[in-house]
């Protein structure tokens, strides 16, 4: 029993490195296959007055002259010890330069998430438990309409009235010069990007809900569950929503990639200081070793949230759980 | 005496897209204490759309234009969603056919049991719970009761699920069991086993039973009385001897016909030809005529009423009004008759 | 001719795995025949394995053990499979129980029953695919106001008809039927019924009749297995296995067929059937010509 779960556990990790191994080389590959010139991002205006003799000499400095194979092969060694080299743009170690931002954008995705995953729950829920009156019909059309609108779209028209228009909110950045300690200022400077965040997935997944909801109040245990006694919301609440529940949290922890993705456009709109503008600075201005750890660092997101969808799939149903038991315990009548 | 559930004149309506679909159509019944009446009728007769209406668990689109429901005397036809929970499950409850869809595949056998009875009586304590869970599951059969309760339905058989949809509709003492359909998913062997089972805890508890099937063959075992039910409407009742023994409606003759049992050594079995009526647009007269091989020119253009054969025994037919000339029925008097 | 034998089922054994958890033996050691132009009715409860056996005869499944000779090419060898491909897939023919899920929604009634015939390139011997699949319709008792409709506009009958004319179509030598009508009304099974009997008279085919109860086999089929957990309890002509049922398993199913007769139905005990009555380990005894009852340690 032990030795299997650890025997699954050591396969899981296994693929997860080799997975990790297989987009490092791509993005490499890919990364130096697209136009452009990597020494712009280091010195800046200066490349175009160089002499060629000057540019061999900067670009052996960067090791960028070597096969890609040889390139890949070092950059693998040195980011085994955990040295994944230094930003061209900033000059500074890469982790340094992420760890700065990484707060920014894990306090915007962090809360946008859990707005979106409760906010979601409750629309979704009062949304079937007033199945197709009024209130169902109006939440599904506006529902419907606003996740149709881009993000990018959506967060300019909400400069253009919230920043530009009214001047309540500012449109840029995560918080204002010599306000970095302040709390009220970061929040402040936090609602635009989040309400677009939010806005922009919120509906999708409390429709998830919804129709999960429902196909499950259509099922013969809801009918036994009323014909026992209980009410229609207990019944919503109680058998249905934990019926619902495993689809919802494996489809949200897929799609956590999918809202961060989103939050990378958010933060360029609104020039906030988060990974979503470095990946953006970086893949512009061919940083490629910055833009080598983003990628893995998205690549294991996406990996972990998946792990985490199939585990909580495997702990809250009870027919995956027991499976093997399942075909032992079966019991027939005596 | 003053019969538990007293049905009158009920008519179910459906609104689709398409039109109003005449589900239950001008049906009349009453069911006593202890007794079991079995429903029998071909699929979309309305027999389970009839349960459920009176039980209130129609969806939104049925209407009810006409009819009274009378629980002991009492009129709940117009009685709203608030009130009918409160009777559900206490008044009446219902079985399913699908034993393993009526039960959550993400609670144990003895939490769902428990819930059932936490309903009715909501202040009982841990321990109390948990015997009274074990006494159902004890009542309806379940051997080793303390260690399956734990178990979740994906664990049990077929015939051991419907047992425990048995106990969580039985957990609040009903003075009215509906049970649709409860053996058909069942293996063969298995739903004799619940028949009895049913039978039996009706002699037990006094239970009143409404007993839903689409098979005549599997009613002489439990049934009182027999109601069969064709087009929406029922057109043969009475007690189980007398649809047996002395089937009135050509109906009737030919579902006990299409029976193999009666028809051994036969080169063909007899059946009914034709198919069911569309109730969305149902013929003009009686639904039935155009099946009928007894059909007579009245038929299509009026529909017959209940004639009284004895004071049990109605059926809807007009070879029993005393104008027509007599047939000879091909079936009945049991199986020797 | 009649002792001419189409499917010969040898020792087939089907194991299902489970994951990495051991496996379920779904067919146990099974062996049959059927006859040409005979009905063999398989009779057993959910889990017997029927449908398991049904598939492996239609090379839906690859048994584990055993083998399966059909027309003399053995179903279980990939290479003569190969070499009789087109023969194998027109002459053997599956009707499923669930006709809402067997027959393609989108797709109209003719062109469900032509479909086949399209496959394997036949020339339709009444000009087009329309005629032919109208009188295949025809055949089977459905009139041609049906051609253009959609499965879900028909009735369960009427689908598992259409389900029938499909298989027709291409004129098999067996029919295999894994519960046709169970999922059917008794009065609409009964036309079913009599509608397989009908056309097996007029073609002459083989049918493989599963069904999970006793009662109208016997109006159908010629001889019937009874299938328990995997294994063959007892196989004999169906007069002879309704006379003299031997195997108590037998005995239970029959003693389920309810009796339309209250005070006869009421007062009847039924015999039930556990495990314990009877052992799994025995082997096949021959009772009577062609009657086999599975008796512990092969002693009668």
């Amino acid at each position: 029993m032990k030795r299997s779960i650890l025997r699954s556990i050591g396969i899981k990790v296994l693929v997860f490195v080799v997975s990790l191994l297989i987009l490092s080389a791509a993005v490499f590959c890919v990364a130096r296959l697209a136009p452009g010139d990597p020494l712009v991002s280091y010195y800046g205006d200066r490349v175009e007055k160089m002499s060629p003799q000057e540019r061999a000499w900067a670009e052996d400095k960067l090791g960028l002259n070597d096969p890609l194979t040889v390139q890949y092969v070092r950059w693998l060694e040195r980011a085994v010890q955990g040295d994944f080299g230094i930003s061209y743009q900033y000059k500074m170690p890469v982790t340094e330069v992420i760890a700065q931002r990484m707060g920014n954008t894990l306090l915007l995705g962090g809360v946008g998430l859990l707005l979106i995953f409760g906010g979601a729950l409750l629309l979704g829920s009062f949304c079937a438990w007033q199945e197709d009156r009024w209130p169902d019909r109006l939440l599904c059309r506006a529902g419907t309409l606003l996740s149709c609108i881009p993000e990018f779209w959506l967060s300019l028209l909400l400069i253009l009235v919230f920043a530009m228009g009214i001047r309540w909110l500012p449109s840029s950045g995560a918080y204002s010069i010599g306000g970095e300690g302040n709390v009220g200022d970061r929040l402040v400077h936090l609602i635009l990007p989040l309400t677009v965040v939010v806005l922009s997935h919120l509906w999708y997944y409390a429709y998830l809900v919804r129709n999960r909801l429902l196909e499950e109040v259509r099922a013969d245990y809801v009918l036994l569950a009323r014909v026992k006694g209980l009410p229609r919301r207990a019944v919503l609440f109680r058998h249905c929503l934990r019926s619902a529940m495993p689809t919802y949290l494996s489809i949200l922890a897929i799609s956590i990639p999918h809202v961060l993705g989103g939050t990378y456009i958010v933060e360029t709109v609104f020039s906030y200081p988060g990974l979503g503008t470095l990946s953006y600075e970086s893949a512009r201005y061919q940083d490629y070793n910055l833009l080598m750890v983003l990628c893995l660092l998205s690549g294991a997101v996406v990996m972990l949230c998946n792990l985490a969808a199939q585990a909580i799939n495997e702990r809250i149903d009870p027919r995956i759980r027991g499976e093997r038991s399942g075909m032992e315990q079966e019991v027939r009548t005596p | 005496m003053e019969p538990v559930l007293e049905v009158r004149h009920l008519t179910v309506q459906f609104h689709t897209p398409s039109g109003t679909v005449q589900a239950v159509r001008d049906v009349s019944f009453s069911l006593h204490k202890g007794e079991v009446l079995a429903i029998v009728g071909e699929s979309g007769c309305g027999k389970s759309v009839l349960c459920r209406s009176i039980l209130k668990l129609l969806p939104d689109t049925a209407r009810l234009p006409s009819g009274t429901i009378l629980v002991n005397g009492v009129d709940i036809t117009g009685y709203g969603e608030r009130e009918m929970t409160k009777l559900r499950g206490k008044l009446f409850s219902m079985v399913f056919q699908d034993p393993m869809t009526a039960l959550d595949p993400t609670m144990t056998i003895g939490a769902q049991i428990a819930e059932a009875v936490r309903v009715h009586q909501p202040r009982m304590g841990r321990d109390a719970l948990r015997q009274r869970v074990l006494e159902l599951m004890t009542l309806v059969g379940i051997e080793r009761p303390a260690e399956r309760m734990g178990l979740y339905p994906h664990n049990f058989s077929g015939g051991m699920r419907q047992r425990s949809v048995l106990a969580m509709a039985l957990a609040g003492d009903p003075a009215i069991l509906f049970a649709d359909e409860p053996t058909t998913a069942l293996d063969v062997t298995i739903q004799a086993q619940i028949l009895d089972l049913l039978r039996q805890i009706q002699r037990q508890l006094g239970t009143a039973t409404v007993f839903v099937t689409h098979d005549l063959g599997a009613v002489a075992r439990v049934a009182d009385r027999v109601a069969v039910m064709y087009a929406g409407k029922i057109v043969e009742i009475g007690t189980a001897e007398e649809v047996f023994y002395d089937p009135r409606h050509p109906y009737t003759w030919g579902l006990l016909q299409s029976l193999p049992v009666l028809s051994r050594g036969r080169e063909t079995l007899p059946t009914i030809p034709g198919m069911p009526p569309d109730l969305l647009h149902p013929p003009k007269g009686d639904t039935f005529a155009c099946r009928n091989p007894y059909a007579l020119a009245i038929d299509y253009e009026e529909e017959p009423p209940l004639f009284p054969i004895t004071e049990t025994h109605f059926a809807a037919t007009w070879l029993l009004d005393p104008r027509t000339p007599q047939v000879t029925p091909p079936v009945g008097g049991g199986l020797h008759g | 001719m009649a002792e001419e034998i189409l499917l010969d089922v040898r020792h087939l054994t089907h194991v299902f795995p489970l994951g990495r958890h051991g496996s379920v033996k779904a067919v146990d050691d099974l062996s049959f025949q059927i006859r040409r132009g005979e009905i063999f009715g398989l009779v057993g409860e959910s889990g017997s394995g029927k449908s398991t056996v049904a598939r492996c005869v239609m090379s839906l499944y690859r048994p584990t053990a055993g083998e399966i000779w059909f027309q003399g090419v053995n179903l279980c060898d990939r290479a003569a499979c190969r070499a009789h491909r087109t023969m194998l897939q027109r002459e053997r023919q599956l009707i499923f129980q669930d006709s809402t899920s067997s027959l393609n929604q989108r797709l109209k009634v003719w062109d469900i029953i032509a479909e086949p015939m399209r496959i394997h390139g036949i020339r339709p011997p009444r000009g087009t695919y329309r005629a032919e699949a109208e009188f295949q319709m025809h055949y089977v008792g459905l009139d041609a106001g049906y051609l253009d409709k959609y499965p879900p506009e028909l009735s369960g009958g009427q689908r598992q008809r259409v389900a029938i004319a499909r298989a027709l179509s291409m004129e098999p030598e067996l029919l295999v039927a894994d519960e046709p009508i169970a999922s059917l009304d008794v009065s609409i099974q009964a036309q079913i019924v009599n509608l397989f009997r009908h056309l097996q008279r007029e073609h002459g085919f083989s049918i493989l009749f599963i069904a999970h109860d006793l009662a109208m086999v016997e109006f159908l089929c010629d001889r019937v297995g009874v299938l328990y957990h995997g294994r063959m309890v007892e196989s004999a002509p169906t007069s002879a296995l309704f006379q003299r049922p031997l195997h108590p398993y037998t005995q239970a199913l029959l003693s389920a067929i309810p009796i339309p007769d209250p005070r006869l139905e009421r007062s009847r005990t039924l015999q039930t059937f556990s495990p314990d009555l009877a052992s799994l380990d025995g082997v096949l005894v021959k009772e009577e010509p062609d009657h086999f009852v599975l008796r512990e340690g092969g002693r009668p």
